[in-house]
């Protein structure tokens, strides 16, 4: 979902520095062959890596949550035969460099087996390749960006790419919205934002419909009312915003109050309570793609939310909670499932994952390791988003 | 490309003098300061981000909104945050630049920058930044559009036009028909000599910060509520980096040339996403900046005589 990349100069530094040390390090790498953590009577070691503070940390700390009730479940069911896992958990700070150094931190310090996070794909994808070059698997949280699973045959994630995103909003657009005219808006300096579009575009026209324009703007933006007039003189349907909530909520007032009436479409960027406040009657009424809803009409959703809300306090306010739920749960099936307690066999078991019941719906590994299944669009109301279908997995050649 | 679509250059030109009000707003501050202390004041821009989170506070939180005439919410909210905005112009001033008057010009940019940096970051600690809260739409209660002649002009965005001209207008009363703005004239003029006449220089510096910090909160207050902005304290940094071109774009130091600057900033911003370039419209303010630079370094209305 998320692609931030903000670096502050002091960070940079700071993480230039650590490097240095870490380049120095005679510990540091090398692990390869890894097996058994102890004997087998200690706990299976497994590793988690969210943003528990910066600007990603609602939902880090809900990814968090959700893999540690997993695990917790897990044990009290008796864990392996007896064997309890324990997962140690390591903040990223929403930083992709921190996301490097809490891996190592993970594979060199801990011997984690494998690897759970992180909810951005910026993030993500540093943690990867350590984990890729250590022969260790990790499962992504919420990384919906396309290339993060082609890093290796270790890397794989719990959630649907962009790809599928994407198509399945046209899909959604086209067959249910009825619409045939969409305009875009996009913005620029997101690559997650441009990549949706592009796709967009793609399923869009080839399911028969046209997009009348595509206008952009830089994420930080307040004022859309030059793209929006140059929209609303083409005439269309519909407009598929591919950005985040902090741009959305804008445009949604200012669309409205420039008397573009259409429906407005997008991905889960728009995933924030922050959105309704921003948005106000203008956000009313659209539609965007997400991975899971709490109000879902499904046993495992109901147990997930009870159990959740029993151990911490209050529902999950993202849909992080259930992909880190989901993304423990593979993992621990995986760990079941292994023929041998090792990196190398849970790798194996999970790339064989099917059909296992998860919070976000039916899971599924497919050959390019990222997880199979539906997406859930939401429709905005006045003060919350309600489910409104399921898009059923497909395939979508780009 | 695609022809331009002269249909809707009326529209665009329109939403471009909206735009352009608030930059206009925000340059007084950064040309004021330039005119008496020579200093560019990069935490100008924060300054404005505050403004609208005191907004957002006074809204959201601080009044039961639901308990309130909208109207005197509104005003109040205004209010506020120009007050809260001088207050902090103020302190910045007496904190940070004022024990440097004597110091090297650099040393003084220098810690402006910091201030700045102080701000933004600083501000993570004070401020709710996330997920970046906004400020209702109810609060804003003109919000419905009116059409003139084919184009779209939303209430809040006229109330905005209006209420920058008039502010505009007690400023450039302030400065040319008042004795304070005859001393702050001076002092522009010449710090030294202004100060050799009696004329209380920290005085009207801190006065000056206080007004130039007053209209960044205006301005922050407006466009918070106006446009829906969802709030960081990084808000500031891009529509300060834009009304600092602006100022500079009218010849810095200079006042009806800062407004005249802010103006064409928010048209020409406007027009670059009309002729299809919408990528490139923060693009823009740079490409302004490096052309003035090369061909008109004093700035449309500056001169080496001819300040504030």
């Amino acid at each position: 979902m998320f692609h931030r990349t903000r670096f502050s100069g002091g960070a940079l530094l700071a993480a230039a520095a650590l490097a240095g040390i870490l380049g120095c390090n005679p510990t540091g790498g090398s692990n390869g062959g890894k097996t058994a953590n102890g004997g087998s009577e200690d706990p299976i070691k497994i590793g988690l890596i969210a943003s528990l503070n910066g600007e990603l940390k609602p939902w880090g700390e809900d990814s968090m949550r959700g893999a540690q009730l997993a695990v917790k479940e897990f044990n009290d069911a008796g864990g392996l035969n007896g064997r309890k896992v324990e997962l140690i958990v390591e903040d990223t700070a929403s930083r992709p460099e921190q996301g490097k150094t809490a891996t190592e931190k993970l594979l060199n310090e801990d011997q984690v087996l494998a690897v759970l996070g992180e909810v951005a794909s910026g993030i993500t994808q540093p943690a990867a390749e350590v984990c890729q070059a250590a022969g260790v698997p990790i499962i992504a949280i919420g990384a919906t960006r396309v290339d993060i699973t082609e890093i290796g045959e270790y890397v794989f994630r719990a959630c649907f790419t962009d790809n599928f995103q994407g198509a399945a909003m046209a899909k959604f657009a086209y067959e249910d919205l009825g619409l045939r005219r969409v305009a875009m808006l996009t913005d620029k300096k997101q690559p997650y934002s441009t990549g949706l579009s592009d796709i967009f575009r793609k399923a869009f026209e080839s399911f028969g419909g046209t997009i009348v324009a595509e206008e952009f703007y830089e994420g930080g933006n307040i004022d859309f009312q030059a793209q929006l007039t140059n929209i609303k003189a083409k005439n269309p349907d519909g407009l598929f915003c591919s950005g985040y909530f902090n741009e959305v909520g804008p445009i949604a007032r200012q669309r409205e109050a420039l008397g573009l009436n259409v429906k407005m479409v997008g991905g889960d960027g728009w995933d924030s309570r922050e959105l309704i406040q921003s948005g106000g009657t203008g956000i009313i009424g659209g539609f965007f793609c997400n991975h899971y809803h709490n109000s879902e009409d499904r046993d495992e959703v109901r147990n997930f939310v009870e159990a959740f809300k029993k151990e911490y306090g209050n529902e999950p306010a993202t849909a992080m909670g259930a992909l880190g739920y989901d993304a423990a749960t593979i993992l621990l099936d995986a760990i079941k499932r292994a023929e041998k307690i090792d990196s190398k066999s849970i790798r194996d078991a999970i790339s064989t994952t099917k059909d296992l019941k998860g919070v976000s719906g039916s899971l599924s590994i497919g050959p390019d390791r990222n997880a199979q299944k539906p997406a859930l669009v939401l429709e905005v109301k006045k003060d919350d988003f309600e489910p409104y279908k399921q898009v059923p997995f497909f395939v979508f050649e780009g | 490309m695609e022809s331009l679509d002269w249909g809707q250059l009326p529209q665009q030109l329109v939403n471009g003098l909206q735009l352009g009000a608030i930059y206009a707003l925000i340059a007084l501050g950064y040309t004021m300061v330039y005119g008496v202390l020579k200093l560019i004041n990069f935490a100008h821009g924060d300054v404005y981000m505050v403004g609208m989170y005191l907004a957002y506070y006074t809204a959201m939180q601080w009044f039961n909104r639901e308990a309130m005439n909208p109207y005197v919410l509104l005003f109040l909210m205004l209010i506020i945050s120009m007050v809260g905005c001088a207050l902090l112009g103020l302190l910045i001033e007496r904190v940070a630049y004022r024990p440097l008057r004597n110091a090297p010009r650099i040393s003084v940019l220098i810690t402006a920058i910091g201030v700045s940096l102080l701000l933004e970051h600083g501000g993570l600690l004070v401020f709710k930044t996330s997920p970046p809260p906004s400020i209702a739409q109810d609060v804003n209660v003109f919000s419905q559009t009116m059409d003139i002649f084919g184009v779209a002009v939303t209430q809040s965005r006229l109330v905005v036009f209006g209420v920058t001209v008039v502010l505009m207008f007690l400023l450039w009363y302030f400065v040319t028909q008042t004795q304070t703005g005859r001393a702050m004239r001076a002092v522009s003029h010449d710090f030294n000599t202004a100060a050799l006449m009696g004329v209380n220089v920290s005085r009207i510096i801190g006065i000056t910060f206080i007004i130039g910090s007053a209209l960044a909160g205006a301005g922050g207050m407006m466009n918070a509520t106006a446009l829906g902005t969802p709030l960081t304290t990084f808000a500031g940094l891009l529509p300060g980096v834009k009304a600092f071109v602006a100022a500079v774009l009218g010849g810095i130091g200079n006042i009806p040339g800062a407004v005249v600057g802010g103006f064409i900033m928010g048209i020409a911003e406007n027009l670059v996403v009309w002729g299809g370039l919408g990528g490139y419209k923060d693009a823009v303010a740079f490409v302004i900046l490096i052309i003035i630079l090369l061909l008109r370094p004093g700035g449309l209305f500056g001169s080496p005589v001819d300040k504030v």
